[in-house]
């Protein structure tokens, strides 16, 4: 076995500048592999932790109802005791922090222009406190305890349709939880640039006091749940169901995959076009392999006819051509790992930008992870397709005539 | 295929043709040719080119098939032969010189040389005393570790004969072995295959159409058109 191989290893290196060039190819393939699997890894890992980081959270807490049946009324859905169902689970391992939320809508009016806005109530200590970032591009974040009038955060896009700034005045309308409409005033005192152009053009931004005196309820949308890891997070899930189930009220806990319909979307689009790209240099390979591998037979079709005439037996010849072709591809990944990897870092440290994708008003910066179960997966790829593109040389070689072979120029 | 050959004949070939299909019709390489090959002989088939001289020997070697009669190797009727036992006779019966040395170009000559036994299954340790020996009976023991691109001709060809012998066939079949070699290396290869027929008992049968090496052949097998022209025998053959 050991001479079977080395058979193969020097007969791989025979036509060095052939044996160089699919190494080139194969070799590019998986760089290439690596370059675009690392690059939307980034992306993926990227979003997904700024889904998180961005309020998402990692397990949100919800009644049953809200999932079972709509609002007839504003937070009817809610949850009633949120102060003890956030006690109940802030002492679970892997939790950072409970922060409250409550989702509700309205209209905005400067005096002279009203428009619709979604709005999100906020316990700024809470959210500061699991990290969650609040993306102000102009003025300051919201203040837990106001001295004066109510704080409000509003999106850049909400600001240039009021015409309004920081420091500004605006009116807020909504229906309360008994069905009376109620308004309050709020002085904006920062701009919010989420990088989405539609959210930005109906945000807004108030603490859970002034939301809650706005919609006359103590109940709260939402509990979001911080852990001190996104790896924790089915761990976390698992201490919490039991937990809740004590409560007065049914509860339903959320993982954040189950909430980001966005990342999930970008997700699954990264893997189709890496799917794709797989595809490709599954088939780049096998073609230009075959056609390689088999000028290679017919170079050496005397050599396999003087070989069977010694008795070797046919299964040998077409063993000994599929592990050329295996130690090809083998070797062509490594080159292709080593290539990859080393690309990777160069172009980490150039600090090339993407630009912004649609939806987005910021570019992204271009950066590719290292990631082995790519590096693996890539290399068995390659591996296999060459092993595969040498199945018809192989069976070739061992089916030929002998005499032929022997007489062949 | 073991079975003893009452005759004492390693070969025996019987009203053997070979057609070969050309265009719409047929070429003739040998037609109804008889031959017997006792063990241990040392035979020439001679005859010009296109004569059937490979053709005969590739028929005895079992790497092509008669279109009519029947060869025996080795007391085997080798139409007989499934292809896999077929492979296996000529493994562990036969062993081939060719014109063109045929090495593997990638191996040293040791490595040459024990290619036949890799394939027989034979261990190292064992591999490596027969390669040894084998060398040393064709004179290369000091070029056992060169490729066959730093051998000369003549060099080569000795490797060849080593391995067509490494592993004790009965049966040693060379396809004109001299005919890319000068006539002083032509003269040392016949002159050390007779030593080695003589020596091992070997049974060698090659080919050529260069009558100054016929001279110290004790059977000489004439071919002409596919036909033995003559089978003449001279003093100081294996059977006299």
């Amino acid at each position: 076995m050991g001479k079977f191989l080395l058979l193969a290893f020097r007969n791989v290196f025979r036509n060095r500048r052939r044996t160089i060039m699919t190494l080139c190819m194969v070799g590019g393939g998986v760089a290439g592999l690596l370059l675009a699997g690392g690059y939307f890894a980034f992306m993926t890992h990227g979003l997904r932790e700024r889904t998180i980081n961005d309020g998402l959270g990692h397990l949100q807490i919800f009644t049953a109802d809200h999932f079972r049946r709509d609002e007839t009324r504003v937070l009817d859905t809610g949850i009633e005791n949120w102060r003890q169902v956030a006690a109940t689970v802030s002492s679970a391992e892997h939790v950072r922090g409970v922060a409250p939320r409550i989702d509700f809508y309205g209209m905005v009016s400067n005096g002279t222009k009203a428009a619709g806005f979604m709005g999100s109530a906020v316990d700024p200590d809470a959210e500061k406190s699991l990290g969650f970032v609040t993306r102000v591009v102009a003025g300051r974040d919201l203040d837990a305890k106001p001295a004066g009038e109510v704080e409000a955060l509003i999106g850049v896009g909400l600001a240039k349709s009021m015409n309004v700034g920081v420091g500004d005045g605006l009116t807020l309308l909504a229906m309360t939880s008994d069905g009376a409409l109620n308004g309050v005033d709020v002085q904006i005192v920062g701009l919010v640039n989420s990088g989405v152009a539609e959210l930005d053009a109906r945000y807004l931004r108030i603490t859970l006091p002034a939301a809650q005196r706005l919609l006359q309820s103590d109940r709260v949308t939402n509990l979001v749940v911080g852990l001190d890891s996104t790896d924790n997070t089915d761990r976390a899930y698992a201490e919490l169901i039991p937990r809740l189930r004590g409560l007065p009220q049914e509860m339903t806990l959320k993982k954040w995959i189950d909430l980001a319909t966005y990342y999930k979307q970008v997700s699954t689009m990264f893997n189709g076009i890496f799917l794709f790209m797989g595809v490709i240099v599954f088939f780049m390979v096998l073609m230009s392999s075959v056609n390689t591998l088999l000028m290679a037979m017919l170079e050496r079709t005397r050599e396999i006819g003087t070989m069977l005439a010694m008795g070797t037996p046919r299964l040998w010849i077409v063993a000994l051509f599929m592990l050329e072709a295996t130690l090809l591809g083998a070797m062509g990944a490594i080159a292709g790992v080593v290539g990859g990897n080393l690309l990777g870092v160069l172009l980490n440290s150039s600090g090339l930008h993407m630009p912004p994708p649609p939806g987005y008003t910021v570019a992204i910066p271009f950066k590719v992870l290292h990631v082995p179960a790519l590096m693996i997966g890539s290399s068995i790829l390659v591996i296999v397709s060459l092993a595969l593109a040498s199945i018809v040389p192989a069976v070739r070689a061992s089916r030929l005539q002998i005499a032929e072979a022997l007489a062949h120029v | 295929m073991n079975e003893p050959n009452p005759m004492g004949d390693i070969v025996r070939v019987e009203a053997v043709s070979r057609r070969f299909p050309l265009d719409h019709s047929f070429v003739s390489a040998l037609d109804g040719v008889d031959l017997r090959v006792a063990a241990g002989e040392f035979l020439a088939i001679a005859g010009p080119s296109g004569s059937g001289k490979s053709t005969l020997l590739n028929l005895i070697g079992c790497i092509d098939k008669p279109t009519s009669g029947g060869i025996h190797v080795g007391g085997v009727a080798t139409s007989t032969l499934t292809p896999s036992r077929m492979t296996a006779l000529r493994r562990e019966k036969i062993g081939f010189v060719f014109q063109t040395f045929n090495l593997i170009p990638v191996f040293t000559a040791a490595e040459n040389v024990e290619f036949p036994l890799l394939v027989q299954g034979i261990g190292a340790g064992e591999r490596r005393q027969r390669v040894a020996a084998a060398l040393d009976s064709v004179g290369l023991s000091a070029r056992a570790n060169h490729r066959p691109d730093l051998l000369s001709g003549g060099e080569r060809q000795r490797v060849a004969v080593a391995r067509a012998i490494v592993h004790r066939p009965a049966l040693v079949l060379a396809d004109e072995p001299t005919a890319n070699l000068d006539t002083h290396n032509a003269t040392q290869l016949i002159d050390l295959m007779r030593d080695l027929n003589r020596s091992l008992g070997l049974t060698f049968i090659f080919s050529t159409h260069d009558a100054r090496l016929l001279e110290h052949t004790p059977r000489i097998v004439r071919l002409c058109d596919g036909q033995i022209e003559s089978d003449t025998r001279s003093e100081g053959g294996s059977r006299g």
